[in-house]
């Protein structure tokens, strides 16, 4: 079940929260009204953290996780570190990473089993990438842009992209990461689906722009409503 | 908030002070001072001006290796709040620091002994060159060591012998001849 919301009149919610399987990452902002959209939804089954990175609100596009794991840029202070590191459950481990490109939630887009990365990404990262979320990671590239985390996002049960992605490089990356993917578009025909629409395994929110097709798109692919027939 | 170290010369930057600049490499150069910062744009090697950390680490004036500096590194991977481990930990934060400094004025006090040749009775090079590795833990390469031995010997051996005693015996010694050169023709005076 997909919903709408807005963060501070702003559609790209994708760039002030992440939403794993395991928790939910919220930027602190003016109003506690997006923070209240996620508790409604995940109060009692993820923990709901506020967070700043870098002292930043764009939480969303600085880090990168999973439900085993959450990367950090480099510039993430020591405090913010120990916020994340105790209010997230164990079973998260907590990285910060020596990287030259900061926006890790722009370079790498995940699910619990395997990740797409920018293809400048340096060698180490790329090794604590696979051994921090677990998962295998490819270098890709989406649509014939490198930043993946901001023109696809996908689960364990689904994947949306760019819409200009070809029929082969859909089918490629279908293959890579062994999901269903649609090329479509969030929040009225914008293209960067990293930013409208934020989705784990059960639930997925998105701008409050996005038209009904799109988040009938949205909920197909994601298979957002089987759970109704469970 | 955190205390970051000078780029140039490896001294803590207080919040309030310093430059930090960042290249379009993406590298963050931090500079505690103009004084550090105006080096740093006419690109001296830190490693070359004497007053630096880095200088004085790399030619033995300090200590490099300890066990102490292991204690003090960036962690990437934090661990959960716990006050016990805290309360420890700033306790073993003073203990370490108390540590280190005694290490290190050991290290000085080691270094600069040597100035005290009047004591021992060194007329010899070989007996300054032991006297040099007994005393030092952390010896400069051997060259070096034999450069500042001879100089020593040469400075210094006026304290312990004689000018005079210094002299040998005219007697011993074989005349030198000397060969006179022939005196310049008018001719080649009068071309300069």
């Amino acid at each position: 079940m997909a919903t709408r919301l807005q963060y501070e009149n702003n559609c790209d919610i994708g760039v002030f929260s992440k939403l794993t399987n395991a928790y939910c990452l919220v930027a602190i902002g003016g109003s506690e009204n997006f923070y209240s959209t996620f508790e409604a939804e995940l109060a009692g089954v993820i923990p709901v953290v506020k967070a700043s990175i870098a002292g930043t609100r764009i939480v969303g596009r600085l880090c990168a996780g999973n439900k085993n794991g959450l990367l950090l840029p480099h510039n993430t202070t020591d405090q913010e570190l120990q916020h994340l590191r105790n209010s997230l459950p164990d079973s998260v481990a907590v990285q910060r990473i020596e990287e030259r490109l900061n926006s890790l939630g722009n370079c790498i887009s995940c699910n619990d089993h395997v990740a797409l990365s920018h293809p400048y990404l340096a060698k180490e990262t790329e090794e604590l990438i696979a051994d921090v979320l677990g998962v295998e990671v490819f270098r890709q590239t989406v649509a014939g842009d490198v930043l993946v985390g901001s023109y696809c996002a996908f689960s364990n049960r689904g994947g949306l992209v760019h819409p200009h992605t070809s029929i082969e490089d859909l089918d490629e990356l279908s293959t890579l990461l062994q999901v269903p993917l649609v090329a479509g578009t969030v929040n009225c025909g914008s293209d960067v689906i990293g930013a409208g629409v934020i989705v784990n395994d059960w639930i997925a929110f998105c701008g409050s722009d996005t038209t009904a097709t799109e988040l009938s798109v949205i909920e197909s692919v994601f298979k957002l409503r089987y759970h109704f027939f469970e | 908030m955190r205390l970051e170290k000078c780029w140039f010369c490896s001294s803590t930057i207080y919040p309030g002070h310093g430059i930090q600049y960042v290249r379009n490499d993406a590298k963050i150069f931090r500079f505690c001072r103009s004084k550090c910062h105006k080096n740093f744009k006419m690109k001296r090697n830190p490693r070359k001006v004497k007053w630096t950390k880095a200088y004085r680490r790399l030619h033995g004036k300090d200590m490099t290796q300890d066990s102490t500096f292991e204690f003090e590194r960036k962690r990437n991977r934090p661990e959960r709040y716990d006050r016990n481990v805290t309360e420890n930990t700033l306790k073993a934060i003073k203990k370490i620091d108390k540590v280190r400094v005694d290490r290190e004025h050991r290290h000085h006090t080691k270094r600069l002994t040597f100035s005290s040749l009047y004591c021992c009775n060194i007329c010899d090079l070989d007996q300054l060159l032991t006297c040099f590795e007994k005393m030092d833990r952390m010896k400069p390469k051997k060259a070096q060591l034999r450069r500042e031995a001879e100089k020593e010997l040469e400075q210094s051996i006026s304290m312990v012998k004689a000018p005079a005693a210094q002299q040998q015996d005219p007697s011993l010694t074989l005349p030198i001849k000397v060969k006179v050169s022939k005196p310049e023709t008018v001719e080649n005076r009068m071309e300069e």
